[in-house]
């Protein structure tokens, strides 16, 4: 089994943690069984931690313990809960710690029920009682959890969210396993495009369905995160990744990596003032 | 003329307290075709806010039931806190007349160029 070093991101920004992401699955070949190596780090980031956890999960690979395992333990790394009852529990023992979600198809309105209590916490950590906060906290969450159900062809999406008290900002992430953007394109719309393509399509609302009152989700839910919040926002589909904050924009190739599936990572700082989301829904 | 009863579907016991799901949104359409009468009130009195997605899915739904051959239904949306109204709205009305998608220009770089930026 191939060990694979996880690198601690340089700082605490989202391209770093992008970068230590990349560093991470640079030169491994879809679906390998890997041993990851934790040892190296000595905090932990949703953009890092919840792709490892969704690869293990998928892959059956394995990570070696780290020196922080308590916190790994906290959030349920790497299986995390599929259950509302796991979830309560958790919640009761560490309360401001959001454990690592598994969000199951076939669970139906269970999973719904999960993902209610999930984003419902998220609220309750960052929200606090400023105007708008709610909806601007709601939105991308819901929008970008039921893509995962739409559109990968997956029965399973991860999402995991880690507050920062000290920095006030929260980060999220959002994995899937499945086919993938460019995939979706392709077997929807017979639609060959490369992965830098089909974050483009997305990004212009072309909807893989043939439903043209569709297609805004994604960008909608950037422009709440990036705009309406003064947050960040990666999405890496295969060997692409856009980078959007409120004042640049990037399309980045990401040579000799390639994630299968889709993964979409935000920081929301905790709002400081009325938000009112309506003129970023088009 | 008796007035046929009607019947009530609390959305938030079928499905959730935040509707997010647009798949899920079947499980109401398969409540509302088993009520023994034509007219069902979908009562969202304890929805707290439902995406974009459910939003469209529901009108859909809506929609769909009204236009059936047989089993014809009428689901009335009732109790819907503002959040929830406001989302349907919006989703409706850009139903009826959508907004212009804008263009998408981001700078492409490589990761290497992006990263050696920190």
């Amino acid at each position: 089994m191939k060990k694979v070093i996880v690198p601690q991101p340089k700082n605490d920004s989202l391209i770093a943690q992008l970068a230590a992401l990349y560093k991470t699955f640079k030169d491994i070949p879809p679906k390998e069984n890997l041993e990851f190596d934790l040892s190296g780090l000595n905090w932990f980031c949703p953009l890092l931690i919840l792709p490892l956890s969704a690869y293990i999960n998928v892959t059956n690979s394995k990570y070696a313990k780290n020196q922080n395992q308590s916190y790994l333990d906290t959030i349920k790394f790497p299986q995390g809960v599929d259950s509302i009852s796991s979830f309560e529990q958790q919640v009761q023992l560490y309360k401001t710690f959001i454990p690592i979600s598994v969000l199951k198809r076939e669970k139906g309105s269970e999973r719904e029920r999960l993902e209610s209590l999930f984003v419902g916490m998220v609220y309750k950590i960052i929200g606090g009682a400023i105007l708008g906060a709610q909806n601007a906290i709601y939105y991308p969450l819901t929008e970008l959890i039921t893509n995962i159900f739409d559109h990968s062809k997956q029965n399973a999406g991860f999402v995991f969210g880690q507050f920062y008290p000290k920095k006030n900002y929260l980060d999220i992430c959002i994995v899937d396993c499945g086919r993938g953007l460019a995939g979706a394109y392709k077997q929807e719309k017979n639609l060959i495009i490369s992965d830098e393509s089909a974050i483009k399509e997305v990004m212009e609302g072309n909807s893989t369905k043939p439903n043209n009152e569709r297609g805004y989700g994604v960008r909608t839910s950037k422009k709440v995160v990036c705009e309406g919040l003064k947050g960040g926002f990666v999405l890496i589909s295969g060997a692409a990744a856009l980078f959007s904050s409120d004042k640049n924009e990037k399309l980045i190739s990401l040579k000799d990596f390639y994630w299968q599936g889709v993964i979409i990572a935000y920081r929301m700082p905790k709002p400081t003032g009325s938000i009112d989301i309506s003129k970023y829904l088009e | 003329m008796k007035s046929e009863p009607k019947i009530t579907i609390k959305v938030a016991e079928v499905l959730a307290t935040i509707l997010s799901s647009r798949d899920l949104i079947e499980n109401l359409k398969t409540a509302v075709l088993a009520a023994d009468t034509k007219s069902v009130d979908l009562d969202f009195s304890e929805v707290e806010f439902i995406s974009r997605s459910a939003a469209h899915a529901l009108l859909i739904m809506k929609e769909d039931l009204r236009r059936r051959l047989f089993n014809k239904k009428e689901a009335n949306f009732i109790n819907a806190n503002k959040n929830v109204e406001n989302m349907l709205r919006m989703v409706a009305a850009n139903r009826v007349l959508p907004k212009k998608k804008p263009d998408f220009h981001a700078e492409r770089v490589d990761i290497k160029s992006f990263a050696s930026l920190l």
